[in-house]
């Protein structure tokens, strides 16, 4: 009993900084700790709030202060994606209409190839003719597929009307759009270490089952051959193309896109102007109020780290 | 406490007895504490499987298990006024005075309190863990806290840093805020009474395997400890989806006679487990207040821990030993605590743990 008597002042007295007492005889009370030990400590009561409260806490520590230049000059390769997509649905629609016939829409296929092709070659250094061989091998296989299964195509829907079609379609592709990796390839190019997400596979999807039911409308086999073949070159290779010429050369990839934005914009004015008027909005609205609105809103974020925070293990866990 | 008025007190939370954990543990010794003061004491929680209705326990704890089904980790499916003619009932009939809710992740403490203050009811509500800010099921809970304890009369908090964690997610002012660390039975956590021999070091750890209870730290100590001691035992208590890897960590390193795995040690046993050890090994990665750290220095053990949470305020500098949540730091303050071991007396610290008030 004394032992533990002998104890409880030695850590009362001993623990606490003693010149506080010693300099200061007026001050009666020790020192204010943040310990859970030792019960009340004295003349304080058991919600005092010290100076030392919350003194630990870091706010903001981890956040990236956005410059609006940067975030402006990112939203182009959105907007250049939504251009893309509205050439596809334009091509969709005139086809459809039986503006385009199918020989030029072949045409238009196989020189869509050829620039892609031609592009590599120019953007990427390690390309070599092993691998541009194997690249071809697959597009041919591909093509002779899509040849062999294009009369399932054309009768695919047979049975469905028209307004569910293009319901569906209308749906997949804003699906497509809201979940597409706007910021890498989602097809692993020249071994690129990024694994595709389950998010821009489910997009990727979407488009393909977006162009096979807009395909299956179309009167010939030829017809759905062709535009299959065209819809699945831009939604499968497209991402790869840009991604080459955005690394290859960032004024490359401004003046492409901002091309691209003019060609698409008079493209669809020909077409009908509510849409034009439309497509001129979604453009300006990603490419100028959406930057504006987030560099106003960064000032309101409030990131809470401390001692709370359960701790990070700084090893991969290998299972 | 001067004023000998009796109150009724009735402690709401998912979390009791057949459960096991720090939460259920605590309601239960509070109650008893309370019991031998001369309050009176009703405990509400859920059916746990067939134990459903009302049942007496030890010095006349009534407990109400109302038959609702827990439906995410022995929660209540939250329903906003579900529950209310089951607490005005409880609140009526046992003429309750004071209404105690613990543990922010419980639904039912959370909507009793919310019935509770719209009878005019006086609340209390004791936070028993950390929880961050980012993650989308912290935001969630987060707003419930907010709107949970807008009215509360007083709250608790089991440690200084629970306490900053607490009044930052809720929005409550500081001085409503009580911090009453947790206790330990120190008459049931005794030391041994003769001290182990001591030419082998044995180091005991009792805990969850989960990820949260760092088993992967476990992990990567181990063998390392192992590899620079060739005197020092380890004895792993308890059970969980990490086993898994402990045992694969054991098979690897060919340490099957210096790592003895005890699986689940009921509470009962704890203390013999842990009077079998010099040292407490506690590998947490957040911890709000760590209550087994506490038993084992009531039972005389040297305790390491990582530097997490509320366990700097548990015990004075020389009773614990602190790292950093990584490996090689925590190698280190192994061999630190080894090497302070002969100085350290159990009977000694387990006065000095019952001598806290």
């Amino acid at each position: 009993m004394s032992v533990a008597l002998a104890d409880k002042s030695e850590m009362s007295g001993g623990i606490v900084m003693d010149t506080c007492i010693r300099e200061n005889p007026s001050m009666t009370r020790p020192k204010w700790r943040k310990v859970a030990y030792g019960g009340m400590q004295p003349g304080f009561d058991d919600n005092h709030i010290d100076d030392s409260f919350l003194e630990d806490m870091v706010t903001n520590a981890n956040v990236v202060r956005r410059d609006m230049l940067k975030v402006m000059r990112d939203t182009v390769s959105i907007s250049q994606y939504l251009c893309i997509v509205a050439l596809v649905v334009l091509v969709w629609t005139y086809t459809l209409g039986a503006t385009l016939n199918e020989n030029s829409l072949l045409l238009l296929d196989v020189s869509l190839l050829g620039l892609g092709f031609l592009v590599l070659l120019l953007t990427e250094e390690r390309l070599s003719l092993n691998r541009l061989l194997y690249y071809f091998l697959n597009i041919s296989f591909f093509t002779t597929g899509l040849y062999a299964l294009s009369p399932i195509y054309q009768t695919l829907t047979r049975s469905i009307s028209s307004d569910s079609i293009w319901a569906v379609t209308v749906s997949l592709l804003i699906l497509h759009l809201f979940l597409h990796d706007y910021s890498g390839s989602t097809i692993r190019a020249f071994g690129d270490p990024k694994n595709p997400t389950l998010i821009s596979c489910i997009s990727l999807n979407a488009s393909v089952v977006a162009s096979v039911f807009t395909a299956s409308r179309l009167p010939s086999r030829l017809h759905v051959f062709a535009i299959l073949l065209f819809s699945l070159q831009v939604f499968l290779f497209a991402p790869l193309v840009t991604y080459c010429i955005k690394k290859y050369s960032f004024q490359l990839h401004l003046w492409f896109s901002f091309g691209l934005m003019a060609v698409t914009l008079a493209l669809v004015y020909m077409l009908h102007v509510l849409l034009f008027v439309v497509l001129l909005g979604l453009l300006v609205s990603v490419n100028l109020v959406c930057p504006y609105w987030l560099i106003r809103i960064q000032e309101y974020k409030f990131e809470i780290n401390g001692p709370w925070d359960e701790a990070k293990l700084c090893f991969d866990i290998t299972e | 406490m001067g004023d000998q008025e009796i109150h009724r007190v009735l402690m709401v939370s998912d979390f009791f007895y057949p459960n096991f954990g720090g939460v259920e543990n605590h309601i239960y010794y509070l109650s008893q504490c309370l019991l031998k003061l001369g309050h009176k004491v009703v405990v509400m929680t859920h059916a746990y499987g067939n134990r459903s209705g009302v049942r007496y326990m030890t010095g006349g704890l009534k407990v109400y298990y109302v038959p609702w089904r827990p439906f995410f980790l022995q929660n209540t499916l939250p329903t906003f006024y579900g529950t209310l003619s089951i607490v005005r009932t409880i609140l009526i009939r046992e003429r309750i005075s004071l209404v105690h809710g613990h543990q922010a992740f419980s639904t039912l403490c959370h909507e009793a309190l919310m019935h509770a203050r719209t009878m005019g009811y006086k609340v209390v509500f004791t936070d028993h863990s950390l929880y961050g800010f980012a993650d989308v099921g912290s935001i969630h809970m987060n707003k419930v806290l907010q709107f949970t304890l807008a009215d509360v009369s007083q709250a608790i908090c089991v440690s200084h840093t629970s306490k900053e964690n607490t009044v930052l997610r809720s929005g409550l002012p500081p001085e409503k805020v009580f911090v009453i660390p947790n206790a330990v039975d120190t008459a049931m956590f005794k030391p041994a009474s003769e001290r182990l021999n001591g030419n082998e070091i044995v180091i005991v750890v009792i805990s969850r395997l989960v990820y949260r209870k760092g088993a992967d730290l476990l992990v990567e100590v181990i063998p390392e400890v192992c590899r620079l001691y060739p005197n020092v035992r380890f004895i792993v208590g308890g059970d969980g989806p990490k086993r898994v890897r402990l045992e694969e960590m054991r098979e690897k390193h060919s340490l099957q006679d210096r790592v003895e795995m005890l699986g689940a040690v009921p509470h009962a046993r704890v203390r013999s487990v842990l009077i079998s050890g010099h040292i407490f090994l506690n590998s947490s990665l957040t911890e709000a207040f760590c209550i087994a750290i506490l038993e084992a220095a009531s039972c005389g053990l040297l305790t390491v821990s990582t530097r997490v949470g509320g366990v700097p305020e548990v015990l004075p500098d020389d009773m614990i030993v602190l790292a950093e949540p990584d490996p090689s730091d925590m190698v280190q303050a192994i061999r630190k605590a080894i090497s302070i071991l002969p100085n350290i007396d159990p009977q000694v610290m387990h006065f000095r743990v019952s001598a806290f008030p």
